[in-house]
């Protein structure tokens, strides 16, 4: 009798043991420039993880042939393989580790909405910025990458990346006329600094999007943002654009600085709105003009471009030497 | 939003919106398919809404003709515009918007929510359409290709086709399984019944042109008949949606057809 329970009990710490045992593990890109992820897609999923509380083992696959074998980021847990941020964050959610608890209803629509905001409108010109945009590929993105793969490998990662993303950016933004990558620059360019716009607007004083908490919507954006603001990039117009809107810049080293240096607990942020409102919102509207004015030069740009013989509109002044100082600038 | 022929604000808001203003769209008996009605749709409410008046004309290669491949496009005095996106702008320039009440932050959340509707709603519409074979063999290319006779319609069915499927492998929907996009059309419906409430439009008393775009695609999904009533139902099963649907037909399609007696070229079916 005593033998059994001595038995079963010996069993039961056994299981636990095993439960414990298989922590969940996650594949992505290794960190540079203070970010713990140079990846976008890795960024969301880690972000994501340190707001939910989720423990899992995170697993470089620098240096591994997991570099061209595996879609990053990857989530592995008993035997199962979950793919795709969205997915891993659902997956996540399943196992009770859910960031967005306390969203109302209204509040979780918001979040599939500006998701889908910054799918459609940032990640084409952030692609561009890291992956098309020659001087930023040639100095910055190649040599991390190649340098982060192992050999032979090295040859291959960044050209299939780059050209994923070219493939991607042409077959998404690029309509019949304009099937030339440098006709396609101005537009999601132009486009992605609307949407950063708007995520200001959006987050205007607060530290997170909803409220006092970060939410998976935090961890998209950060995702987004992060790489832009923090990388060494060459070139960057979009990097310039971005380094203006200040909420944005502070909330993404508000959450490097809670949730990834090793402060011993977790601190919350006094989230009293701060009193640089006027600033911020001056600073805001004269962004928002200059992308609007930015628009309005690129439609008339493409519209001299593509003018038909018969309908060839009337030739009129530029707009005066506001302008002047705004040009767009293209790479080479 | 395609690149748009736009000219300058300056002489766009000189002229006044001509009489003649006409909408292009594939022929609607025979050949126009799921995705470019529900945009056609849209666009088509948007302008009722601005009180505009414009002649939809059904064409064969209206695809050809716009200039940025896609339907429908409107030719407004020596203007060619295709797209929601740009038409708003373009109309935004000659002086009609309906979203100046609008503060920054509402502005932001109509803009993501007109792309949550693209990237779900219009996605999963080609989607189902292209990349569903009983769908696209049964339904699709037959209609795309009606106009043309052999070999050129199937070159030019397979070719639509294959485009839309290099484009679903691009932004990673090739692997998704037709359930897991109706399960995504689902998801966003409820986003936007929730973002809806009890309210008349979006946002509150006044149409936007979210509630022109939400209009255009949920009535099509509502009275196209598809190889199964499963899109129809997810939508369904909303009761707000439905309720919306209703009073803008009403407000916008049904009144306007009252008042001219000739009515629109096109009349709306009835929602089963």
């Amino acid at each position: 009798m005593l033998l059994d329970s001595c038995v079963c009990v010996c069993v039961c710490v056994s299981m636990v043991h095993t439960n414990m045992a298989e922590p969940m593990e996650l594949l992505c890109w290794g960190g540079d420039w203070d970010l713990p992820s140079v990846h976008t897609d890795s960024l969301i999923v880690l972000a994501y993880v340190k707001f939910s509380g989720a423990k899992l083992a995170v697993k470089s696959i620098d240096w591994t042939w997991r570099t061209i074998t595996a879609s990053v980021p990857q989530l592995h847990y008993e035997g199962s393989t979950v793919t795709e941020p969205t997915q891993i964050l659902n997956f996540l959610r399943k196992q009770r580790f859910n960031a967005d608890y306390e969203l109302t209803a209204k509040q979780g629509a918001d979040t599939m909405a500006y998701i889908a905001l910054l799918e459609e409108k940032l990640r084409p010109a952030l692609m561009h910025t890291f992956w098309v945009d020659a001087e930023n590929y040639a100095n910055l993105t190649r040599p991390w990458f190649t340098s982060h793969s192992p050999f032979p490998l090295n040859f291959f990662v960044p050209g299939r990346q780059a050209s994923l993303a070219l493939s991607r950016i042409l077959l998404t933004k690029a309509e019949s006329p304009l099937l030339n990558i440098t006709e396609v620059e101005g537009k999601i360019y132009s486009e992605a600094k609307e949407c950063l716009n708007l995520l200001s607007h959006r987050l205007g004083n607060f530290h997170f999007f909803f409220g006092d908490t970060p939410t998976s919507l935090d961890a998209f954006v950060f995702g987004h943002i992060a790489p832009l603001i923090k990388a060494p990039l060459p070139s960057g117009q979009l990097q310039k654009h971005l380094n203006q809107l200040d909420n944005l810049c502070q909330f993404c080293n508000t959450i490097l600085k809670n949730y990834f240096t090793d402060a011993p607990a977790e601190k919350r942020m006094d989230c009293s709105p701060t009193a640089t409102h006027d600033p911020v919102d001056a600073n805001l509207q004269k962004l928002t003009q200059l992308v609007n004015k930015e628009s309005n030069l690129i439609e008339k740009m493409d519209d001299n471009l593509r003018s038909s013989p018969q309908h060839r509109p009337h030739r009129h002044e530029t707009k005066p030497s506001a302008l002047a100082s705004e040009r767009i600038s293209t790479p080479p | 939003m395609s690149v748009v022929h736009v000219m300058s604000l300056s002489t766009a808001a000189a002229e006044p919106w001509p009489e003649k203003a006409t909408l292009y769209q594939p022929l609607k008996e025979d050949q126009i398919l799921l995705s470019d009605s529900a945009s056609s749709l849209a666009v088509q409410t948007f302008l009722r809404m601005c009180g505009l008046p414009v002649q939809v004309s059904c064409c064969a290669n209206a695809e050809y003709m716009s200039p940025s491949g896609k339907v429908p496009f409107i030719h407004v005095g020596n203007q060619v515009v295709s797209e929601l996106g740009p038409i708003v702008q373009f109309i935004k320039a000659k002086g009609h918007s309906l979203s100046d009440g609008l503060d920054d932050v509402q502005r932001a959340e109509m803009k993501a929510y007109m792309e949550l509707v693209n990237n779900m709603l219009l996605t999963a519409e080609l989607y189902i359409q292209w990349c569903d074979d009983y769908t696209a063999t049964e339904i699709s290319r037959p209609r795309y290709s009606s106009p043309y006779s052999w070999p050129l319609n199937h070159i030019l069915a397979y070719q639509k086709q294959w485009e839309v499927q290099r484009k679903m492998n691009a932004i990673g929907w090739s692997g998704k399984s037709l359930e897991q996009v109706y399960e995504d059309v689902s998801q966003c419906c409820q986003a936007l019944s929730q973002r809806l409430g009890t309210q008349p439009y979006f946002f509150n008393k006044q149409p936007t042109e979210l509630d022109a775009l939400v209009f255009g695609h949920l009535f099509t999904i509502l009275t196209t008949q598809l190889t199964n009533d499963e899109l129809a139902e997810k939508v369904k099963s909303y009761t707000n949606l439905l309720s919306f649907c209703h009073r803008i037909e009403h407000t916008y399609f049904k009144e306007h057809d009252r008042e001219s007696q000739s009515g629109s070229p096109q009349s709306i079916v009835d929602i089963p």
